[in-house]
This record gives C-alpha cells, structure tokens and sequence, in this order.
C-alpha cells in the first residue's frame, strides 16, 4: 500500500517536472528575445528553476530507490553484494592497513583467498568513509544501512554529473533532462536501488564522472581538468572492472579525431596527462597492479599514446619546417622508423608472454559465441547472457526510439564532444547487445542521446510555437532565433495549422515522457526492488507469500555447526553463505580458480560414493543445495545444473553432458538418464521429496519447478544424512557422514 | 540368579565410574558383559574367565537369551568389553540385537566374538558387520590333511594346529610364540572391501573348509591360506574387535592339551592357546598397543606461543608427545618413524620427527612459499598400535604490503631517475619562472 | 644516387630544423631542454632494465613512468604557453604553470607511493 502511494506521488512529481522543463525552455527562449530590461530577472529565474529541478531530481533519484527497504526491508541483495558487506564491515573494524592485507582462509578452502588483492575496493572505502563521516558528525548508524543506502545516493549523484556532462555537450536543457531521465531509468536503477550493494552503483557514477572531465578536458584544453579525470579515472579503476571500457573507449575516441582531422592540442593535452597519471594512478590498486602495461586489453591506450607522440613531433616538425617537400622525406623516415618499432616491440612482448593475450571475458565481448564454446564459466551466468529485446525495451522504454534522434541531433551539430557521446553511446550499444549486465553501461549513454533529442525536439518546437507569435506581432528578431527556427518560420508562415501541430507535438512528446515515468515507477517497483534472498510469490488468495528460506539456513548453519566446519554449495552462494552464514565454503562467486569450481561441479554430479571421495579430499563437512520443487522456485540448483556438468565436465573429462540427457534433452522425471537420476545433486535435491505431496490433485513427488513427477522417488543416501531442510525446503543442508568405523 | 541380581547392584552403585569408561586417561576396560549359550561354559573355559578376572576384569556372565540384558542404561553403557560366547544364538535375550552390538563398537568398546560351527545367523551377521565371513556352509570346519595336530586316535584331522601368527609383538607380546595353536572350527574370510581387518592367525596352505562328515562334491569355497581362524579388526574409533571362528581353543581342554603338528617331531607339552589367547585379549581390552598424542604444538622459531595464522616462509618448530599405554600407567613410546605432513590437498612437507626418547617428538621445518589452509597431519597407523590421526588446521598468509624486500639495490637507479626527475622539477620550475 | 639524395635530404633537413629552432622562445627552449633531460633519464634505464632484468617491476616503471610524465606535462605546458597556438589565446601562462606544478606534484607524489 505505501509502495503504491510513493509511485503514485513519483509518477506525478514526474510529469510536473517535465512541465517545469518546458516552462524553463520557453522562458530561456523568451529571454533571448525580450526586452533587455527583462534579461537580467529572467535569467535568474532560470538559474533558479534549474537549481530546483536538479534537487527535485536529484531527491527522486534517492526515493525511487527505496521501494525495496519499503516492501521487504532494510537489507544487502543478491549474492556479490554480501561479499563487498563482509569487506566492508572488515573494514570499518580493522582498519585499511588490515583490509588491504587481508588473507581470508574462509572462501575457497584450502586455497584462501588474498582479499585485499582481488577486489576493488573502490565501494568498501567509500562507504566506509561515508560511514566515517557520520559517525564524525555523531549520528549513530549501523554500518549495513550506509551499505544499502550507498546505491541509490550515487545514483543521485550520477544526475548531477549527468546534468553537467549534458550541459557540456549541448547545452543546460538537455542537460536537466538527461538528469531527470537517469535518474529514474530502468537500467541504471536494476543495479542501483537500496541494497544492491554492489560495485556497479558507485562505478556509473565514476565512469560518467571520467567521462565528463575528460570531455571538459578535451574542450578546454586544460591539464587542471585532464588531472581530474585522471582522478575519475582512478575512482573507477578501484571500483569496477568495468574500466577497461575507459582505457578503451578514450583511445578509440583519439584515435577517431586523429582520422578525421580533429586532432587539437587540446586532444593531446586532455589525453597524454589523463593516461600517464590515469595509469599510475590506477597501479596503486593491487588487484590491477602491472596490467595497464602488460595486458592486451590496455595494449590499445598505450598505442594511441605513442601515436599522439610521433603525431605531435610530427607536427610540431611540420610548423617549424613549414617546406612540405622536406617534411615528406622527414615523414618517410620517421614513420618506417616507428612502425617497425612499435611492431617489433609488440611482437617481442607477445611472444615472450610479457604481454598477456586478452582475457576470456574480453573475448566473449567481441565475439559473442566465444564464452559458449570455450568459458562455461562465463556463460553459466545468467546476466552474461546475450540481451533479449525485450529486455531493451523493458529497460530503455522511449529512450530506444529517442536514441536514434539524439544520433541524429548529435551528427547534425558535430563537436569533439558530440563524436564523443555517440561513439560511447554506439560502443555500449554493442556491448549491451551482448550482455545483459552490459545495458548498465549503455544507460547514461542513451539517457545523454535522448536527452538531446528530446532537449532539441521540444526546443525547437517551443520556439516554432513561440516565433509563430512573434512574426504575427513584429515580424523581427528572428535573426537571434536559431538558423533553422528562423528559417522554418520564414518558410512555412503560410501554414496556419503548424502552431498547432507544433503543439500537438509537444503534447505527443510530453506524453511519452509520462508514460516512460510511470514505465519506471512500475518496473522499479515490480521488477528490480526484490531482494531475491527473501523470496515473494502471490499466495492462492492473492496474498503476499515471503519465503524466508535462505536466511533460515544460513543462521541455521551458524547456529548449529562447529566454527570450523567446510560448507561445500555451488558457487552462487558462497558469498552468502560466509557473509551470513559465518563458514567456511570451498567455492564462492569470485570465480577465480576453475580448476576448483570444476571439482565441486564434479563432485555434484558424480555418484554418492565417488562424490564422498572428492568431499573427503576437500575436508567437507556439509552439503548445501537450493531446491525449488516444492514452491516452484525455478532458479534453484537441478536447473543449474547442466552448468555443473559443464565446468565439471570442462576440467574433468570423466563428466560427459550427453550421460546426463536424454536425446539431447534435460529431464527430472521417468524417463531421465540413468545417471542423472543417480548423481549427488539429483539424490540431494529430491531426498524425501517422493513422499510429499506438493500440488493438490498431483501425485506425490511432483515438482513444481518443472513441472513434472520426479523420475527416482526412493532416494536412499549413503554417505550423507539430511541435517536441516528450511521451511519451504528451499535451502537443504546435508552433513557428509565420517566414514565407516567398521570399514 | 541371586548372584546375578547382587551383581547389578554392585553395578549401579557404580555407576559414577562406568560414566568414565574408556576415558582417554585409562584406556583398558574394566568391566566385561560375558554372553554365553549355556552356564556350562563357565567352568569349561574357567582358565580364560580365570585369567580376565586375576587381571582386574569384572567378568558379568549372562545368558544370551537372558531377559535382562542391556548393554547400556540411560544412555551410559554399563560395560567396556563384550565377548560373545554364544555361537548358537539366534536371538539375544532382553532389548539387545545386531544393531546394539555394533553401536557398542561404534561407540569405541572391544567385542571378543567367537562362532564355532553351526553359528547361527546374528554371530555371523555381526562378524561381516566387521568385515568378517565365515563359511556359508553351516556346518563346515576347518580341515588339514597335513597340518593336524596328532592325537591318539586318528580322526577327521579337524583338530588342526597352526602357527601362522600374525607378526606384531604388540598383539601377541614380547615372549615368542613356541606352540602351535590348536584349532577346531569353522573357517573365515576377509572382506576384501575391509582394510581394518586383519589375519591373526591363518590356515596352512593345504587347509580347507568343507563339512567332515560328507563327501565332498563340488570344489569347497574357502581353500588354503585364504582361510583366516582368528581375526581382528581396528576400528577407526580405535575400538577392538576379535574373532575367531572356534569356541573350542578358549576351553580349559586345549589349553592344556599338548601338541604335536602332523609330519613334525616336536611335541610340546602344552599347546599355545594359553599363551595366544591371553595375549590377544590383552590386546583387545587395551592392555597394550594403545597410544595416546598430547601437547601438539607449534609456533615460529624463537617464539612461544601458538600464532594464529602463520606468513609464507616462516620457520617454524611443531612438536608433539606420544605416549604408550602399558597396562597400568602412560609410558613414553619410543620410535623413529613418526613424521608430520604440511599439507593442504597434498603434503607440501613431510619430515620424520626427530625424538627425545622421553615421548617427545619434535621438528622445525619452513612454510612453503603457497599461502592456503594447511594442516599440520600426523598419520601414524603402526600395526597393532591405536592408529594416531592428528590433524590441526592453520593458514598460511602471504606477505603484508610492507613485508616485501625494500631498497633492492639492483633498483638504485630507477629510485636515483625519480629522485633526479623530481629534483629536475624544482630547478626547472625555479629557471622557468625566475627567467624572464 | 638514391642513397646520396637522402642523405642530402637529410642535411637539409637538419639545416632548417636548427635555423626554424633558433627563432623559438627562451621559455621554450629552458622546456624544450628539460623534457630532453627527462627523456634521456627514461632511456637510460631502460637500458639497464635490459641489462638487468626487469625485476623490481615497480621500481622500473615508477622510474620510467616519472620521466615520461614529466616529459608529457613539460610538452603540455609548452603547448599552453606558446603563443603561437591559438586555442589557447585566452588561458593565462600563470594559471597554466599552476595546472603544471598541480600535475606534477600528484605525479611525484605517486611515484613515491609506487617506488618502494
């Protein structure tokens, strides 16, 4: 009920915004051409409807964040999420020195894992000194309500930059209205909304943070601004993965200018002081250390940094030649000289293995079939998966129809910064396309684009519907009004009914922005503020069902384990197992080792007593699946399992898909492979189950998951005894027994 | 049964000390369930009861098919030791079944079993709950058409004297064994599956298993030196078990029997049953051959206290005390072949520890350069010996940041370029701004 | 012939390279002169990386990437202040020192970080 009030008072305050933007076009407009006396007042009325627009949307950002505080409560979602809560509460307790040295023997046992050396800690820090800076002021608050609320106060924050970085690219009305668009735009608030702790709500804010500076220091020139995006660059860098876009994409825009023509001092000013103290700057995090000069995925920016070396020397050999025939000879020399070079050096570094090639995940971005035939890994999880459109259209709604248009707007009036956003929103397009996490990327791209589109499009018809008015009455000062405006109205002053189409169009226009603010409001609210660790169904009488499940088992397990004990689960809930769970787990969603992911993979997979012998090797204690069968859960463990027998199969070739199908297709029930019905993960996921009656009017046994009635009923365990089912036997914890005294 | 009833009570009134039963401080059992077939067995086997008894053994006999039997009593068991002298057995009296016997094993207490031929199905189902079968022909014995023992009248050479004992002297003691055992019974099998069990004593290899009183028509399915007459079985929990397969070679009569192996010309007054049972139930009832580890113990070189989490590298010393139960109080056990195991998935190191003859054992070796979840294993399983499996886990980080080598010198000029460059700074700024 | 003509090329070229260097700014020159410095100073060590091996990795490249960064913000800040570029007429030779001196002070301040 209260969810439904907030979005009822969103979708409003929404619109009022939109019409509060217009106002503040037509009155913009209305300056340039009133009296002068005017000017001065009207212009800080829109200083100060700007100034209000931004905190509104700024405020909005926050609120429609929170729909999930409201519904479920305050807590960290999803699985990465408890790992950066864990870091961070190590943080807050031990200190810096401890967290950036932190060996923590609980993941991935026996190995360990070096934490301080394989995360970014980029969102740990900033909540931590979030949390600092409270406490400094004396509000006494718990270190889990400044993770959940991290998200949602960047992804204000994100408006801001957004409104500057519109305002840089084309002028302050698209800039409120890419802020106004960010900040409630399905793609960015699916990652961002309170207690999706994850490194990618502080990311996009730093990513287009970077990106606005390095623009302002591409149009300015000056080395101030390049500093700070190199400063940008490195809060992204301790952030997220996710930077090697930067180091990509910022080359590929230089290197564009260069082939056009474009090239500038400014370019070379903003680019060169970037990179150099952009890459330093990014050595000092650990997890990416050497690689900005050994991998081949930063190969790019180091190249394009030579290139606008020689490409300066070049020129600046040009202007003191000013002989063209001598400057040719000069290019011949130099130019071989430098190719060979640069091609023998990276021939060198390739071949000696100092260069790293490029990394799986790197592949599977550009060649989109690559992580399905190579990196099971990759392609196991499901937000790695290619986007669908509808996905598209669920997360960008109007915004795919006005990307377009801003292309158009942008290619029309073509500036460094313009080529800038359309090659970045081109790029992530492509990589949206590719991965469904991607869209994350896209989304500050395609909300500058439509920005522009619709910032242009209402201008120039407000200025239609207002110049229309000024020729009736005086027939001048077009020549102030824009070329095309003036020129229109020139043009078309016999047509009567082009005021009022020019209306119509901006009431077509307002009403798709109204109908993408209640899009918004609806899929926050419906889609993207779940918890997904406190399940929630619709009962039989329409009633809110919470399933509680995993919460249940994992203070289960704290409760009711030795300090010690090895919990061994498939790699998904690692993190929230160690984080809520306080054991220790052999594989975890950092998925840094394959070799070890494989061997649980196999060990699922594997009969009861060849699994028994790779538990005991692992020193397991207890076996946690998730299972669905009985409340229809369906991304429960026997559907991933498939993904097992892949990882598995992929290391260990004893592991063969085809034992595990039937003519190629994937069943539970009778007619299932033999070995499917036999392996560790089906015993464990259906023990006792054959016995329950789950739906009225089935037979006992049946699954609701899938659909069917399960194929092996009578599930006997050998090796391991049933320790703890959680309510809706959704989390199911068995003990691996010691062996046999006798035996 | 008045006797019987006074003994429970003694019992009760010891119930405080039965709940210390087998405590690690005093490992030989005190109190032994005696289950026989018939009363008489009491005084035919009186030398062996005898000989528990004179060795501080409360022996409690009762009939197996007795009403009141129970092996434990609110949930504390009453008793250290069982032997089951009841081969006939089809059903045990009171609560007790199959299953309660083994928990009593599994609870870490010595069972002494022994079948004789036409044992009923619950001996034979507890002995291959043990890894242990015997012949599936009910009335199959052992015979030995060249290693019988000679007696006066000849007859279907099922008395059969053997020497193939098992070569421990911690099972059988110090003193050699001299005389054949005599042997009349029925004959067992290992489970192959069972690596716990164990030969003690073996058949001949020109033995076999058939019924005497037949003709024998097929093939007859336990031959030779397969044929195991008295076996044991080391739990994992360290609890004992014996059996063998003739109730006989317990009786006062073989026990003073003399021996004469067939085609053999030594003839020994008194057979080696005596001294081959005693011993053996010594053994079982962790008279001997029990050892205990105490005080592990590791720490960095120089230091002394435990740390909990050690850094690549390290050197560190791990010690550990061993010491053997004799019967009546700890004594140090002296061995040269005790090693500890760094392991983590395999053993990264393995040394042999050095001993300071007093129980002590001791070594110092370096982490490896891998940093994970180790464990400090010490696996000593020695024949006849309580098997010694200590494991204590311990990680192994890898270098802080400020642990790493500073100030290499082969970097002197790398640090003497930002030195220079940074001083190349100053002066440039000073010429640059003072130069115009 | 083709040999001789390149090598002529070339003396002309370094003929009119001195005299067209000539007519440039002392200011210019004192930064000119200092970005020589600090290029050399990158090349000789990594000279010595290949002799020695490349080790102390960080050493090397704080070392490296400290004369390169100087070297950059140095043709940065001669781009600024020369005054024949025109995009940059309108920014004063004093604010843009300052942005120089701001640039260096973080750079050497991360190399130190870095060196050890």
């Amino acid at each position: 009920m209260q969810g439904k009030v907030e979005g009822g008072v969103k979708s409003s305050s929404q619109c009022g915004l939109k019409s509060d933007l217009s106002s503040n076009n037509t009155s913009f407009f209305s300056s340039s051409l009133s009296l002068k006396s005017l000017k001065l007042k009207t212009k800080q009325q829109a200083l100060l409807i700007r100034v209000t627009i931004l905190g509104l949307v700024y405020v909005l950002a926050f609120i429609s964040r929170l729909f999930s505080v409201l519904r479920y409560e305050s807590m960290i979602h999803e699985f990465d999420p408890y790992f950066n809560y864990r870091t961070t509460l190590f943080l807050t307790e031990k200190g810096f020195y401890e967290f950036w040295n932190w060996f923590d023997s609980e993941s991935w046992y026996p190995l360990g894992r070096i934490i301080g050396g394989t995360l970014y800690p980029g969102l740990m820090v900033t909540a931590a000194l979030i949390y600092w800076a409270i406490k400094f002021l004396r509000f006494s608050v718990h270190i889990r309500e400044v993770c959940v609320l991290t998200a949602p106060f960047f992804a204000s924050n994100t408006t801001i930059v957004a409104y500057l970085f519109g305002k840089e690219l084309w002028d302050s009305g698209a800039g409120l209205v890419a802020a106004a668009l960010i900040a409630i735009c399905p793609g960015y608030i699916s990652r961002s909304v309170a207690g999706s702790y994850d490194n990618e709500g502080v990311a996009i804010f730093a990513l287009l943070l970077t990106f606005y500076l390095f623009v302002k220091a591409v149009n300015t020139g000056s080395l101030a601004w390049a500093l700070a995006s190199a400063f940008g660059y490195f809060y992204m860098v301790s952030a997220w993965g996710g930077y090697v876009f930067i180091i990509n994409l910022i080359p590929l825009y230089v290197l564009v200018l260069l082939i056009t023509g474009r090239y500038s001092m400014r370019l070379y000013i903003a680019y060169n002081c970037m990179y150099v103290l952009g890459m330093l700057l990014a050595m000092q995090i650990r997890f990416v250390g050497f690689q900005h000069v050994q991998s081949g995925e930063h190969m790019a920016a180091m190249g394009v940094f030579f290139l606008m070396q020689v490409f300066y020397f070049l020129d600046w050999v040009k202007h003191l030649l000013n002989d063209p025939k001598l400057f040719q000879a000069f290019l011949r020399i130099t130019v071989t000289f430098a190719v060979g070079v640069g091609a023998v050096a990276l021939g060198v570094g390739t071949a000696s293995g100092y260069i790293s090639p490029w990394t799986g995940r790197f592949y599977s971005l550009l060649d989109p079939t690559y992580a399905k035939d190579h990196i099971p890994i990759i392609a196991s999880v499901s937000e790695h998966q290619p986007t669908a459109w509808s996905s598209f259209m669920f997360d960008f709604h109007i915004l795919l129809f006005l990307f377009p248009a801003g292309l158009y707007f942008c290619f029309k009036k073509l500036s460094d910064a313009t080529i800038f956003i359309v090659m970045y929103g081109l790029t992530s397009m492509y990589f949206a396309g590719v991965m469904v996490r991607l869209i994350l990327v896209a989304t500050p791209a395609v909300c500058l684009i439509s920005a522009i589109a619709v910032s242009a499009t209402i201008k120039n018809l407000t200025q239609l519907v207002r110049a229309k008015s000024k020729v009736a009455h005086s027939g001048a000062g077009k020549g102030t009004s824009s070329a095309k405006a003036s020129s229109k109205a020139s043009l078309d002053q016999s047509l009567p009914f082009q005021r009022n189409s020019a209306i119509a169009l901006l009431l077509g226009a307002f009403y798709l922005l109204s109908r993408y603010a209640t899009h918004c409001t609806w899929v926050t609210s419906e889609a993207y503020s779940s918890p997904s660790i406190v399940l929630a169904a619709r009962g039989a009488h329409g009633n809110r069902v919470i399933f509680d499940d995993y919460r249940e088992a994992y203070f289960w397990l704290r409760q009711n384990t030795p300090p010690d004990a090895k919990v061994m689960s498939w790699w998904d809930y690692g993190y929230q197992i160690t984080a809520m769970g306080n054991r220790t787990v052999i594989v975890d969603n950092n998925t840094w080792n394959n070799t070890h992911i494989a061997t649980v993979g196999r060990a699922m997979s594997s009969y009861e007593d060849e699994a028994y012998e790779i538990m005991r090797s692992l020193d397991v204690d207890y076996v946690l699946v998730v299972f669905g069968g009985v409340t229809g859960y369906s991304s429960d463990d026997i559907n991933k399992f498939l993904w097992m027998v892949r990882i598995g199969g992929g290391v260990f070739p004893v592991i063969k898909e085809p034992d595990y199908l039937v003519n190629g297709e994937y069943r539970v029930d009778k007619g299932a492979a033999p070995k499917m019905l036999n392996c560790l993960m089906y015993k464990l996921s259906y023990y006792r189950f054959g016995e329950l009656t789950t739906e009225y009017g089935k037979p006992p046994g049946y699954d609701r998951a899938r659909g069917v009635e399960i194929g092996n009923k009578d599930v006997k365990l050998e090796y391991l005894e049933e320790a703890f089912t959680t309510s809706n036997w959704i989390v199911r914890i068995y003990k691996v027994k010691p062996p046999n005294n006798r035996w | 049964m008045a006797n019987l009833c006074i003994t429970s009570l003694i019992f009760l009134s010891f119930l405080p000390i039965i709940c210390l039963s087998f405590s690690p401080e005093n490992p030989t059992d005190r109190r032994i369930l005696v289950l026989l077939d018939d009363f008489a067995l009491k005084s035919s086997h009186s030398i062996f009861f005898k000989a528990l008894q004179n060795r501080g053994f409360e022996l409690d006999f009762k009939l197996a098919d007795d009403r009141q039997i129970n092996l434990q009593r609110y949930g504390q068991y009453m008793y250290d030791g069982l032997v089951l002298f009841a081969p006939n057995t089809e059903r045990f009296g009171g609560s007790l079944d199959l299953a309660d016997v083994l928990d009593f094993v599994d609870s870490g207490h010595d069972l002494i079993l022994s079948a004789d031929v036409n044992a009923s199905d619950l001996i034979r189902n507890i002995a291959a709950e043990c890894g242990v079968d015997f012949d599936e022909d009910p009335s199959a014995m052992v015979i030995d058409h060249t290693n019988y023992a000679v007696s006066d009248t000849e007859g279907d050479h099922t008395l059969i004297a053997s020497d193939d004992f098992v070569q421990s002297d911690v099972m059988l003691g110090s003193a050699k064994m001299e005389a054949p055992v005599l042997f009349k019974g029925i004959g067992h099998s290992l489970n192959s599956a069972n690596n716990l069990a164990m030969k003690v004593l073996g058949a001949s290899p020109s033995a076999y298993s058939a019924n005497p009183k037949s003709k024998l028509s097929n093939p007859p399915s336990l031959t030779g030196s397969a044929i195991s007459l008295v076996s044991v079985v080391q739990a994992r929990n360290n609890a004992r078990i014996l059996i063998a397969g003739s109730l006989d070679m317990f009786s006062n009569r073989l026990f003073k029997s003399g021996v004469q192996k067939a085609g053999s010309s030594n003839k020994y007054e008194k057979s080696g049953n005596e001294q081959f049972v005693t011993e053996l139930s010594k053994w079982v009832f962790h008279e001997r051959g029990h050892l205990k580890a105490v005080n592990i113990r590791h720490h960095k070189v120089g230091e002394t206290d435990e740390p909990a989490i050690y850094r690549i590298n390290d050197d560190l010393e791990y010690s550990v005390e061993i010491f053997e139960w004799s019967g009546t109080n700890w004594e140090p056990y002296v061995s040269n072949d005790v090693q500890v195991q760094f392991y983590m998935m395999s053993p990264y190191v393995l040394k042999t520890l050095s001993t300071n003859q007093k129980g002590l054992y001791y070594t110092s070796f370096k982490v490896p350069d891998v940093y994970g979840v180790f464990q400090f294993k010490v696996e000593y399983h020695r024949l006849g010996y309580t098997s010694l499996s200590l494991a204590k886990q311990i990680p192994v980080r890898p270098f802080r940041h400020n642990e790493y080598e500073r100030f290499i010198t082969t970097a002197f000029p790398y640090y003497g370029a930002s030195f220079s460059t940074m001083a190349g700074f100053f002066i440039f700024s000073f010429i640059y701004l003072y130069s115009k | 012939m083709g040999k001789s003509s390149t090598t002529k090329d070339a003396q002309a070229l370094f003929q009119s390279l001195r005299s067209a260097y000539s007519a440039t700014p002392t200011n210019l020159k004192i930064i000119d002169l200092y970005v020589m410095f600090a290029v050399f100073t990158a090349l000789i060590q990594v000279v010595y990386m290949a002799v020695v091996g490349s080790f102390p990795f960080n050493s090397f490249l704080s070392g490296v990437l400290s004369c390169v960064g100087t070297a950059v913000l140095a043709i940065c800040l001669r781009i600024q202040v020369n005054k024949e570029n025109k995009e940059f007429k309108d920014l004063p030779p004093e604010r843009a020192f300052a942005d120089f001196v701001l640039c260096n002070l973080v750079l050497h301040l991360v190399i130190m970080n870095f060196l050890g």
